[in-house]
């Protein structure tokens, strides 16, 4: 398992075009993918969920990834979150 | 015969339309608690999924039945929404609870898409609070499916139609035909609702935000929809209706004679070449421009990326628009006007005493650096096109252009120190709309490569006159002295300065004003893609000589209407064939 937490720069925070790409990418994986903020977890492969942690650039998420897959899950994801893809 | 009324709302597309009234409706679902026995728990499941399904299918269907060219914004949505709709933990959620709790799949769906809704209304973001409406949007075909209810789509509307709704979904707005549809009327919505947008990109006339219309209206009524005064006819009188049919007629066939001079330059006949350029609020409306034959956008307004959205657009959803408008106009001139919010076009939660004077414009960017800054980059990337210029409203000081001249030069530096393109020849232009910046024109001309005169506002500041005003608003004028004297003076003054001057405002389209405009000299007109034939038409018609004497002659007299009489005898007597386009 790797979780870690990472600061949200990209310049759209988590919203809009990244959120679907995030979930698009995630349901690719095999591992289990959750993203936590404020004590509130939400699956990494729900779009709903995370639109409702409402991450804004600057805020604060711990991404958590968890499977066979995890290293590379954990490596493109945190990329979408830090707005560099 | 029942009376006649007439309904009023605001005027977001033009035209005039009389046609059968479609009412669409978006009934309210209503969801009842059933319990549900245990042996059929796996039905009930299985039954969400079906209706899942269904409406997968359905808005796969929207998706490849929308017109790209309208709907690339919403498009964007249109893959949300399909992501939202196969949302899994959603569906295990609602799949979980209808085994515990055996209940119903339709009850425990609204009940699982109102927990998110409210979750997401509750946060301060608008951007997130608009998809609140996506997922209804798309919760709520879900539940009409599972319910079994047939949709109202505005795909069925019979031809011949005028759709009466109290609101247009996104996704439904995206499928309106207009050889169906013949004008559109709702109760909620503006000038920047997606539907506004939508009928301006058809061309239908629209009249929105009508209070009361449903309920007022029935199905199958005649009625007449008039997209120009921004009202809507009921039970028209024999006379009404004996008067739009002659505007009707008048507009197709004006439209006919005028069709041809889409596709003519904009000559002179003693062969001076006029700039006659489109303005434009939304990218889709680059497909007017070309269709009317403009030279190219001489104001594309970029409040309404602002005001569509309630919100800032980010860099890149900036840099996306421009440069896509910039690449399809190539290889002609895209002039984008940094953000003139304010005035009429207002935030939502500010509010002043006299916003036309107060923080507007150019004033809101240079109080916010970083916005103002973000708009700048996005502008200057897609200037890499090289047929890109950038021109700044609302300016009333020389310290302004300074300001704005630092600012940008800085930008710039910043782009070079990493390394991003941009068209380091980029014009750099001011809007001349306020006296003050008229009176001092000889001084501004200096620091820039181009005036675009606004006359709207001009005429406003010069009169102190808000158009908006019933009261009052008949003083307002273009053809007052006083405006085209400040006119005169700002084309003077940029010529001397050997600088190009346009003009933006409603006066460039009109034909009794273009004869005028050219003997000032002016340089460029700038104005609704409609507008364009008939200003070519008029310029193919007249000589510069003439022109100039004309314009000689305006400036002595008092009064508007003594102008625009001057004007009229002169310009009959002086050209052939455009009596038609003067009266």
């Amino acid at each position: 398992m790797i979780k870690k937490p990472i600061e949200i720069l990209n310049e759209n925070g988590l919203h809009a075009l990244p959120a679907s790409r995030f979930v698009r990418l995630a349901e690719k994986f095999k591992s289990d993918v959750t993203l936590e903020k404020e004590d509130i977890e939400v699956s990494g492969k729900s779009i709903m969920g995370i639109l409702t942690l409402a991450c804004e650039k600057g805020s604060i998420v711990i991404l958590t990834c968890e499977g066979k897959d995890e290293k590379d899950a954990f490596k493109t994801l945190r990329k979408i979150l830090e707005g560099h893809d | 015969m029942p009376r006649e009324r007439i309904l009023k709302g605001i005027a977001v597309s033009q035209g005039i339309a009389q046609g059968k009234v479609f009412i669409y409706e978006t009934k309210h679902i209503e969801v009842f608690q059933t319990p549900i026995l245990s042996v059929y728990l796996k039905d009930e499941t299985e039954r969400l999924d079906r209706a899942i399904k269904k409406t997968e299918h359905e808005l796969r269907n929207i998706q490849k039945r929308l017109n790209y060219e309208i709907g690339e914004n919403f498009a964007q949505f249109l893959d949300a929404q399909v992501m939202m709709l196969s949302d899994k933990t959603i569906i295990q959620k609602v799949k979980a609870r209808i085994v515990d709790n055996k209940l119903n799949a339709e009850y425990v769906y609204h009940e699982v898409i109102k927990e998110y809704a409210e979750k997401l209304g509750a946060t301060k973001d608008t951007y997130l609070k608009e998809r609140v409406a996506d997922i209804w949007d798309v919760g709520s075909r879900v539940l009409r499916n599972l319910l079994g209810l047939t949709h109202s789509s505005v795909v069925e509307v019979p031809a011949g139609s005028i759709i009466v709704a109290h609101d247009i979904s996104p996704s439904e707005a995206a499928l309106i035909n207009p050889k169906s549809v013949l004008g559109i009327a709702t109760e909620a919505g503006g000038r920047t609702s997606h539907t506004a947008i939508t009928a301006r990109a058809l061309e239908i006339p629209a009249v929105l935000g009508i209070k009361g219309l449903i309920g007022r209206i029935g199905n199958g009524e005649q009625v007449i929809l008039d997209g120009d005064r921004g009202i809507m006819i009921k039970n028209p009188s024999a006379g009404r209706i004996h008067f739009y049919e002659i505007a009707k007629k008048k507009v197709i066939e004006l439209k006919k004679a005028l069709s041809p001079f889409c596709e003519l330059p904009a000559k002179t006949k003693d062969g001076r070449h006029i700039d006659i350029s489109a303005n434009i609020e939304f990218f889709s409306e680059y497909t007017h421009a070309k269709k009317y034959g403009a030279e190219g956008v001489g104001l594309f307004r970029t409040e309404f990326l602002y005001l569509t959205r309630h919100g800032s657009p980010t860099e890149e959803e900036q840099y996306h628009v421009y440069n896509a408008l910039a690449k399809k106009m190539k290889p002609s001139p895209v002039i984008i006007r940094t953000y003139d919010l304010g005035g009429d076009k207002v935030f939502s939660d500010y509010q002043e005493a006299n916003p036309y004077l107060g923080w507007r414009a150019i004033r809101v960017c240079l109080d916010d650096l970083d916005f103002f800054k973000m708009q700048l980059r996005a502008i200057l990337r897609a200037s890499v096109n090289k047929n890109v210029k950038i021109m700044f409203p609302m300016i009333s000081n020389y310290e302004e252009i300074k300001r704005i001249n630092l600012i940008f030069e800085k930008t710039k530096s910043e782009l070079r120190a990493k390394k991003i393109d941009f068209d380091e020849e980029i014009q750099f232009g001011i809007m001349v709309e306020t006296p003050s910046a008229a009176l001092l024109s000889p001084h501004l001309a200096h620091q820039v490569d181009f005036f675009s005169i606004g006359s709207n506002d001009l005429t406003q500041y010069t009169l102190a006159v808000d158009r908006g005003n019933e009261k009052i608003g008949q003083l307002f004028d273009h053809f007052h002295p006083a405006v085209l004297q400040l006119i005169k003076q700002i084309i003077d003054a940029g010529h001397q300065a050997h600088i190009w001057v346009g003009l933006c405002g409603e006066l460039a389209a009109d034909p009794l004003a273009i004869p005028l405009l050219i003997g000032m000299g002016i340089d460029e007109l700038s104005m609704n893609p409609g507008s364009i034939p008939r200003a070519k038409m008029v310029v193919r018609a007249i000589t510069i000589p003439e022109c100039e004497e004309i314009a000689k002659g305006a400036l002595r007299f008092r009064t508007p209407l003594e102008i625009k009489r001057y004007l009229r005898r002169s310009i009959q007597r002086k050209f052939h064939g455009i009596d038609e386009v003067i009266k």
